[in-house]
């Protein structure tokens, strides 16, 4: 087995890296396959550290400057892995003067994280967003999918123990 | 070829059909401004510095990008050209600090002479919000991430030049920056350091460690001349302030390498740790002592013409000039008779009689054959070629038994045994072409004969000049033991003297001819100081057999002359009238280079 192998099963199954290897071989020379190849393996892996897009790179023939470029550019990638739940508190100026900077920071004493990252038992990662067009129901937080409006920051403890 | 006769500014510009505003523009001398566009790059459009008005089109349109149509009106100056280029610049010189008094590149700077052509006497915007640190990890170069406008150049010639892809460019927005490999410090990246992104930097932000601050482009001189680091022979800039040089460029209008220079031509030659030779020595009692140019001469002068033909030896490196090569033919073996005559380097086999094919055929290949040559290791220039090639769809097959820098970047690698596979996939593909050097064996050159009249052939020598010394003979086996007078014209090669010196008889009279102090400067009995690279003029030729013009850019140090000038004062000592100037003999030199290779 090769080094680099190693390195990734430490964080990937073998079938994670096959599922890799597959989505890689699909879009191998066609013109524009890197974006697609890195959101699906996005979607199949969570998240895209350095050793995965080294072997995006290999498998397309690109340079790994130009795969770490297009992983960077676009905030739909991440290279760290994200939780199991994506919380994220609106800072929009209607949810903002309502309170949501209270929740947000809440949120984050609640977690023992900053903005933007995930808890160490990888259930939930915290983001911030500018208004979600729900302003009416303001201050709003998304969790995953479900719309949690005006909440308070009292209320946050038990709004998150829906989810585990 | 078709034209199109448009007009910028109201000047009729007639240019070809499907090149660019901008390139008509510069054909006919009217000047648009650019950032973005090197002409050795391809053009991206993106600092929108080039924007012209067109008659016709919607918006204002980037000059480096559109092109040209019959009947087109273009003008380049005109106030909402000179408005929105004045904002662009605004808004370039706010993002970052663009605070000129303490930039390396102040005075030499593209986006300052911008700066001061619109005006841009004040900052419109708050400037710099964001900082980022400087990466001075790399050996000879520091990027100053502030003083980037995010132009990409450094990043195209990274991969469009030199197709090595280490520089790219991360995050978006005010995060954006150029980083290497991902995100790894420069020092510690695949950079090969060959220093093309210093050259293609509009701005500061990167910069030589070596010269950086020592002098702007109008205190500087600078000399066109010849790489002597290896067989590509590439052409090169020395830019020198009071007699010293500073640093070397790229000559975008060489041939042989179009604007690529590698880390061996650009940077090792200003790093040279060895010491100098600056005096002729003469062996008195056992000692080496400084004497006068005549007085060294003539003593060897004496020993040299005293001794029989079978007697000389004359050994040479391939980093001497054909003048040098030309006169120690014509005075040793020629005049005095010597027929040990040897090369310190070897030489690739020769595969054909006629003339080589040349560096410009790999980027026409779609399959390469690099068969016992490491151009990365010896002749990086050319290994740019192959990967240039490589990123374009040509299949790379490496032939060679050790390791090879090419390697990574072949579909196939094979054992030099094995080539019978590599030669049956270019029977089939459509232009071939066939990188071969020393390690190529005699089974191989054999086999590769197969490929006559279907690949084009690239000979890569080993050493510099060695076309040259091939073409005055020194290619012979060297036989140490049967030298009583060894003449060994060294020039600027690291060569210790390995098992050949041990053979010298111990009584032998040697004469070295070096730049640098090194083991077998120390047994010489007479050793002639020799200018290096920098100090002397001449030719050399290149591994296609390409003469080039070698320019003096400072003078030699101390009491340093140039090889040719050596041997020919050494000819007058003798009584041989082998001719007096350099361009006397460097027209010899070349006339006898040519004639022998339409010999061959």
């Amino acid at each position: 087995m090769k080094l680099e192998d190693v390195d990734l099963l430490k964080e990937f199954t073998s079938e994670q890296i096959a599922k890799l290897d597959e989505i890689i071989s699909k879009h191998r020379g066609k013109p524009g396959g890197l974006i697609p190849v890195l959101e699906e393996a996005q979607v199949s892996l969570e998240y895209l550290p350095i050793g995965i897009q080294k072997r995006i790179a290999k498998g397309l023939n690109l340079p790994l400057s130009r795969v770490y470029g297009v992983v960077t550019f676009y905030s739909f990638f991440t290279m760290t892995p994200r939780g199991k739940h994506t919380v994220r508190v609106c800072l929009g100026t209607a949810c903002y003067v309502r309170g949501g900077k209270a929740i947000a920071e809440k949120l984050e004493k609640e977690f023992g994280i900053k903005e933007g990252e995930t808890t160490p038992d990888r259930m939930f990662t915290l983001e911030t967003v500018r208004c979600l067009g729900a302003c009416g129901l303001g201050p709003v937080v998304i969790i995953d999918e479900d719309v949690h409006g005006r909440i308070k920051p009292g209320k946050v403890r038990e709004i998150l123990s829906q989810y585990n | 070829m078709e034209i199109a006769n448009i007009t910028i500014n109201g000047q009729p510009v007639s240019a070809q059909v499907g090149s660019t505003i901008l390139q008509a523009a510069r054909q006919a001398g009217i000047d648009i401004p650019t950032l973005c566009d090197h002409p050795a790059l391809i053009p991206i459009g993106a600092c929108r510095i080039c924007l012209v008005e067109v008659t016709g089109q919607r918006t204002l349109i980037t000059a480096c990008t559109f092109p040209i149509t019959e009947g087109m009106v273009v003008q380049t100056e005109s106030p909402q050209v000179v408005m929105a280029r004045k904002l662009i610049l605004d808004l370039l010189f706010s993002e970052r600090n663009h605070f000129c008094p303490f930039c390396e590149a102040s005075g030499n700077c593209e986006l300052q002479n911008l700066g001061y052509r619109y005006g841009v006497d004040h900052w419109l915007y708050s400037t710099f919000t964001k900082a980022f640190p400087i990466d001075a990890t790399h050996k000879h170069l520091f990027m100053e991430h502030n003083r980037c406008i995010l132009c990409g150049r450094c990043e195209r010639a990274c991969g469009e030049i030199v197709a090595n892809h280490t520089l790219g460019l991360r995050n978006r927005g005010n995060a954006s920056m150029i980083h290497c490999d991902a995100s790894l410090p420069w020092g510690e990246s695949t950079c090969i350091s060959c220093g093309t992104c210093l050259q293609v930097c509009p701005t500061g932000a990167i910069s030589d460690k070596r010269s950086a601050f020592m002098g702007r482009d109008v205190q500087t001189e600078s000399t066109k001349t010849t790489c002597n680091r290896c067989s590509i022979g590439c052409g090169m800039e020395v830019v020198t302030r009071a007699g010293n040089v500073l640093r070397i460029k790229s000559d975008w209008d060489a041939e042989v390498n179009g604007g690529r220079l590698c880390e061996y031509g650009r940077f090792d030659p200003l790093y040279d740790p060895r010491d100098r030779i600056t005096s002729p020595l003469l062996r008195r009692k056992g000692r080496l002592e400084p004497v006068s140019w005549d007085e060294a001469l003539q003593s060897v002068a004496d020993r040299v013409g005293a001794a029989q033909g079978q007697e000389i030896g004359v050994l040479t490196s391939s980093n001497s000039t054909n003048e040098a090569l030309y006169l120690l033919n014509k005075l040793f073996c020629q005049e005095l008779g010597a027929k040990n005559v040897g090369l310190l380097n070897s030489v690739a086999p020769k595969l054909f009689d006629q003339p080589r094919g040349s560096l410009a055929d790999i980027v026409a290949g779609d399959v390469i054959m690099v068969v016992g040559t490491d151009p990365v290791k010896d002749q990086p220039v050319a290994s740019f070629f192959v990967k240039r090639s490589v990123d374009k769809g040509a299949r790379l097959i490496v032939v060679d038994d050790g390791e090879n820098g090419l390697a990574p970047f072949a579909y196939m690698n094979l054992r030099i045994a094995d080539i019978g596979r590599a030669i049956e996939i270019a029977h089939r593909a459509a232009q071939p072409i066939v990188l071969y050097g020393v390690g190529a064996s005699e089974a191989a050159v054999k086999s590769l004969k197969a490929l006559q009249g279907k690949a084009r052939f690239v000979t890569l020598e080993p050493g510099v000049n060695t076309f040259a010394a091939v073409t005055f003979g020194f290619n012979n086996g060297f036989k140490p033991s049967a030298a009583k007078v060894l003449y060994a014209s060294l020039g600027e090669q690291d060569w210790s003297g390995g098992d050949m010196l041990k053979a010298v008889d111990k009584g032998a009279f040697v004469v070295v001819q070096a730049s640098f102090a090194s083991p077998l400067t120390e047994k010489a009995d007479v050793v002639l100081p020799t200018a290096i690279w920098s100090e002397r003029a001449g030719s050399l030729t290149n591994t296609e057999g390409r003469v080039q013009k070698v320019n003096k850019a400072v003078e030699p140090r101390g009491g340093a002359k140039p090889d040719w000038e050596i041997l020919s004062l050494l000819a007058e000592k003798l009584g041989r009238k082998l001719g007096a100037s350099l361009d006397e003999i460097a027209a010899l030199a070349v006339q006898e280079i040519k004639y022998k290779e339409n010999q061959r």
